[in-house]
């Protein structure tokens, strides 16, 4: 991609607030349309976009595999764990009243920005492989 | 004062319409791959343009205009580098385009 | 006929043309660009259905993500498909599957109706009601001052709402499908990956090829 000048310095402009905007629709989707699925997508397309011009190895070295593979169980793992968190607390399993005052408001950002986590990750790795698979052929 | 805004709204998003649809044509009629990009190239910039200024004279709040002009913004940005990249990608692959001392245009399939 | 109707049918009409557009096509990066359309034309009707949120998740996924992952398969294999042979067994199967379907349809509620069984059952009641029914605060907070004032959980958004605390445990479990479907593509590809490369087939990186700092 060293000639395609035009394609590298949008890309660099525009990652950033991709990044933002993903963001920006997880925790605003309390108040509108969004959510942590809907931002997990975008965010995955940002890196995605990232490797397609600047190459898998540059987005390699941004968001390491390792780390990736391990947010798919990581997302997974906290929604769970907020459910075990409120029956150790004294209510039922996902009983968001039993994390305390408030305690809908904080039980469902933290379950949001687990499934955030959990479907973002898988994207990128579902791409990584992808793109593994082509540079080896 | 409403009523104002909403015909100046109605101003600019019919022209826009029709601008998309006068691209909708162009890409269909077109003999070949270039042309039809540049009938393209309209929708991307004229048409959205007018549509999202004719719906920011529409909003209710200032709030909304200045998302629609963040949005006009994007899609300035991305519609052209996309058009752009298309045609890299079409020239490097081979793909000539159709000059005037070739004869007569022939509508053709695409090409890989 | 009104404006809604005339949007209505145009929408679907759009629809059904890319469907079979993509079945009667046999170049397949054609079929892959018109899957990413029809993925943002069904955002589209989402939208005029007054379903932001789906619309959002439909066209984020399908016309973005799901077209860039079709292309990359078909870097892979062949770009286009092998003719089939014509088969009546599977017209006739076809027509009888698509027939039962129709008239199960004929049997649903059409949009909006008073006597739907989503509109009728308590539970869509109880729902509403908890999420818009006023929060108890304490002494000192000002009415109105937080946007969550006036409901009981918390938060504006009723989809989120329902999504997230009344339907936590689906939530969870589509949270659990897409874990395994990221499970899945690891186990499948995982011998592309985790080979060792062998060091003589590696490919370099071309002298004067600068990475993401240029």
């Amino acid at each position: 991609m060293k000639n395609h000048v035009i394609l590298r310095i949008v890309t660099k402009l525009l990652i950033p607030y991709i990044l933002l905007y993903a963001f920006y629709v997880q925790w605003h989707g309390d108040f509108g349309p969004g959510g942590g699925f809907q931002a997990g997508v975008i965010f995955a397309a940002g890196i995605m976009l990232y490797g397609l011009i600047f190459g898998l190895q540059a987005a390699e070295s941004a968001i390491r595999p390792r780390l990736v593979q391990s947010g798919v169980a990581l997302g997974l793992l906290l929604y769970i764990g907020v459910g075990i968190a409120s029956m150790l607390l004294g209510g039922g399993f996902l009983d968001y009243d039993a994390l305390g005052h408030d305690g809908q408001h904080h039980g469902i950002l933290l379950v949001e920005t687990g499934v955030f986590i959990t479907v973002a990750s898988v994207m990128i790795t579902i791409f990584y492989s992808f793109a593994e698979l082509i540079r080896r052929q | 004062m409403d009523g104002v805004r909403e015909v100046l709204g109605w101003l600019c998003i019919v022209p826009g319409a029709m601008f998309c649809v006068i691209g909708g044509i162009g890409l269909l009629r077109f003999p070949e791959f270039y042309s039809r990009m540049h009938a393209a190239g309209i929708t991307d910039t004229l048409g959205a343009a007018l549509v999202l200024i004719g719906l920011m004279f529409q909003s209710a709040d200032w709030t909304v205009a200045v998302k629609l002009l963040v949005i006009l913004f994007f899609l300035y940005v991305t519609s052209p580098t996309a058009a752009h990249a298309l045609i890299h990608a079409a020239y490097t692959s081979g793909h000539d385009p159709l000059l005037a001392d070739d004869g007569p245009p022939v509508q053709e399939g695409d090409k890989p | 006929m009104s404006g809604e109707q005339l949007i209505d049918i145009v929408l679907l009409a759009l629809l059904a043309s890319t469907a079979i557009a993509i079945a009667r096509l046999r170049n397949l990066l054609a079929t892959a660009m018109l899957t990413g359309i029809f993925s943002l034309l069904g955002a589209c009707w989402m939208l005029f259905l007054d379903a932001p949120d789906v619309a959002f998740t439909e066209a984020a996924v399908g016309a973005g993500m799901s077209t860039i992952l079709i292309l990359a398969t078909l870097c892979v294999v062949n770009a286009e498909e092998k003719p089939s042979r014509e088969s009546p067994i599977a017209l006739v199967a076809v027509l009888l599957t698509g027939g039962v379907l129709v008239y199960g349809t004929l049997d649903m509620p059409s949009y909006g109706d008073r006597e739907a069984p989503a509109t009728t059952n308590p539970i869509t009641r109880i729902y509403l009601d908890s999420a818009n029914a006023p929060v108890e605060h304490e002494e000192g907070h000002a009415a109105g001052s937080d946007p969550g004032d006036g409901f009981a959980v918390g938060i504006p958004n009723t989809v989120t709402t329902v999504l997230a605390s009344f339907r936590g445990y689906d939530t969870m479990g589509e949270t659990a499908v897409i874990f395994t479907a990221g499970l899945g593509v690891l186990m499948v590809l995982a011998g592309a990956r985790h080979r060792r490369p062998d060091p003589s087939k590696e490919i370099d990186l071309k002298p004067g090829d600068e990475g993401p700092s240029a």
